[in-house]
């Protein structure tokens, strides 16, 4: 399958039956493949008219209790943001998959990683957080489609799926769970009329009144705060003696495992750390399990963004660099391992 | 392979593997001393197209006709007017690898008029292991649409069953018995049997003949 059509699978098998979005490279096929499948299932494919109108009707369809689906890449998320603080506000669960391209701006369609501060440090306005996941193979797509949608339901959270164009054109063999897997909970909370529960039900993100606005902040807070604390995700690779830890998630950690198998036959210590949630950042793995680490090179198709939180979670200890590949470049292997040379051989790691 | 006709053309559904085909049969043409040319003609899908490998198949001797410069990485139906002249070329060879499903073989409705009867070979690839070709009634909806699309008639299918790098004989062979299956109720040939190298030597087949595949499009963390 392709990582798209996994997505796309993985969301139907999750009990997903409702898609609204508009077509963008490269999460094209997608759309396609959802536009073909979901009717097959008795749910609704939409396009929208636009991103604004895609986010929003996902706010609906969420709103009124259903499992629902929105997909994009960069240009189109960000039109999605404001949408995404009122949904992340008023405590609703869904999934937005954004496969991201060279920015900023409209830039190109190439596979970029230059999505990370807006996906992991907000986006839209006001204190939230989407649970961000990074998968980097097309079964992990797969499996992390039905896990998104889990989380989301468990913490009425908004989930992300992020990855990039190769994520998303590159075919590998998937295993497909059983369909049915996932069980939908309940949802009280839900506007669905008055006919399966007592009272009103009101989905809401508007607080006028300052000391009710901060109790909800208040309130999203501490469900963050669990998040942070349960659900860090995170993949080590040849830890135990690392001396040098590249860091890296999706297509770049493909490429940095490669990286540090040259590495180890070059009699270089090395070892990769793989974040498979972006948010929360798995600061206590990265903390917890490096502590023959002299030095870290975090890996990114962009500028030097996640090098902040790997900063953040190895708080001193060790110097942090960090290698990347901007506007739709994607990093080589030996020129990786060439800085992985330089930091080894020039004596940051003594 | 015997007697191939001025130009062949690759359709089939999407991820199906036309690419890698059309890029083998370009180059093992070209190895029997023919004039050959690679048209790129998948305006559907931006990544993993012949242009992506242009530079390294221009290195082997193989010309390849693709949109050029700042056209080559955009989403955009750009088509080079020097399709036309491969299409005209009677003394040389083309190979059309066109974008996936009904929607990528539309293209070749525009060249209809310039393909003469009898001068091509308009194959439709076929993997059973992806989602919408997974049977005989999946494989003849699509080829179905392919032709509708592309306003022509299918010559042969092109066998390709497999799972990527977890492909071993048992795949193929059950892959491929539905592929024959298919062709037959079509009362269509099969033309080849697509196999990764590695495994062509060790596959007992003799209804088809078996075509070994290096594979050119490449991930950026696998190794050449």
């Amino acid at each position: 399958m392709k990582g798209n059509e996994a997505i796309g699978e993985g969301a139907v098998r999750a009990g997903c039956r409702y898609f609204f979005g508009y077509p963008i490279t490269p999460q094209s096929e997608l759309t396609h493949y959802l536009a073909r499948r979901l009717p097959e299932v008795g749910g609704l494919y939409l396009q929208a008219e636009s991103e604004v109108a895609s986010i929003n009707m996902v706010y609906g369809a969420a709103g009124a209790g259903a499992r629902v689906m929105t997909s994009s890449s960069g240009p189109g998320i960000s039109l999605m943001q404001e949408g995404l603080s009122v949904i992340a506000g008023a405590e609703l669960p869904c999934v937005i998959v954004n496969m991201m391209r060279g920015g900023p701006g409209l830039g190109n369609i190439a596979p970029s990683q230059a999505d990370y501060f807006q996906a992991t440090k907000g986006g839209g306005h006001g204190d939230y957080h989407l649970i961000v996941l990074a998968p980097n193979s097309v079964q992990e797509i797969f499996d992390m489609t039905g896990k998104a949608f889990d989380l989301a339901d468990c913490y009425r959270n908004p989930v992300m799926v992020m990855a990039d164009g190769i994520m998303a054109q590159m075919m590998e063999p998937v295993e497909l769970k059983d369909e049915d897997r996932f069980e939908i909970p309940p949802r009280p909370w839900a506007a669905s009329g008055m006919l399966d529960h007592p009272g009103k039900n009101l989905i809401n993100s508007c607080y006028v009144v300052p000391e009710e606005m901060e109790e909800v902040n208040i309130k999203l807070k501490e469900k963050y705060t669990k998040i942070i604390r349960e659900e860090q995700e995170c993949e080590g690779y040849l830890l135990e003696d690392a001396e040098i830890v590249l860091v890296a998630f999706g297509t770049a950690s493909r490429i940095c495992r490669a990286v540090v198998e040259k590495a180890r036959l070059l009699g270089i210590p090395a070892g990769l750390i793989r974040p498979i949630t972006l948010w929360p950042f798995p600061a206590d793995f990265v903390a917890g399990n490096t502590g023959n680490a002299k030095c870290f090179l975090t890996v990114e198709m962009n500028m030097g963004q996640m090098v902040e939180d790997v900063k953040l979670a190895v708080n001193g200890k060790a110097p942090v660099f960090h290698y990347g590949r901007m506007g739709g470049m994607v990093p080589v292997a030996k020129d990786i391992l060439q800085e992985v040379q330089k930091l080894y051989n020039g004596g940051v790691v003594k | 392979m015997e007697d191939p006709k001025h130009i062949s053309i690759f359709t089939g559904a999407f991820g199906s593997g036309k690419t890698e085909l059309a890029l083998n049969y370009a180059l093992k043409l070209q190895e029997t001393g023919k004039k050959v040319t690679a048209v790129d003609l998948d305006i559907i899908n931006p990544y993993f197209r012949i242009r992506s490998v242009r530079e390294a198949l221009e290195v082997r001797g193989l010309n390849v006709v693709s949109p050029c410069g700042r056209l080559a990485g955009a989403d955009v139906p750009a088509l080079p007017p020097a399709i036309l002249g491969v299409l005209d070329d009677s003394r040389g060879y083309g190979v059309l690898d066109v974008g996936g499903d009904d929607i990528g073989a539309t293209v070749l409705g525009r060249f209809k008029g310039n393909l003469r009867d009898g001068s091509f070979n308009l194959y439709f690839v076929v993997n059973t292991y992806r989602t919408h070709t997974r049977d005989v009634p999946g494989i003849l909806s699509i080829m179905r649409r392919i032709e509708k699309a592309s306003r022509l008639q299918v010559s042969a299918l092109i066998s390709n069953p497999n799972l990527g790098p977890e492909t071993n004989l048992e795949t193929i062979l059950g892959g491929h018995r539905i592929v024959m299956d298919a062709a037959q109720q079509l009362g269509l040939p099969v033309a080849l049997l697509g196999v990764h190298r590695k495994l062509a030597g060790r596959l007992k087949i003799r209804d088809v003949p078996i075509f070994p595949l290096d594979l050119l499009l490449k991930l950026p963390w696998q190794d050449d």
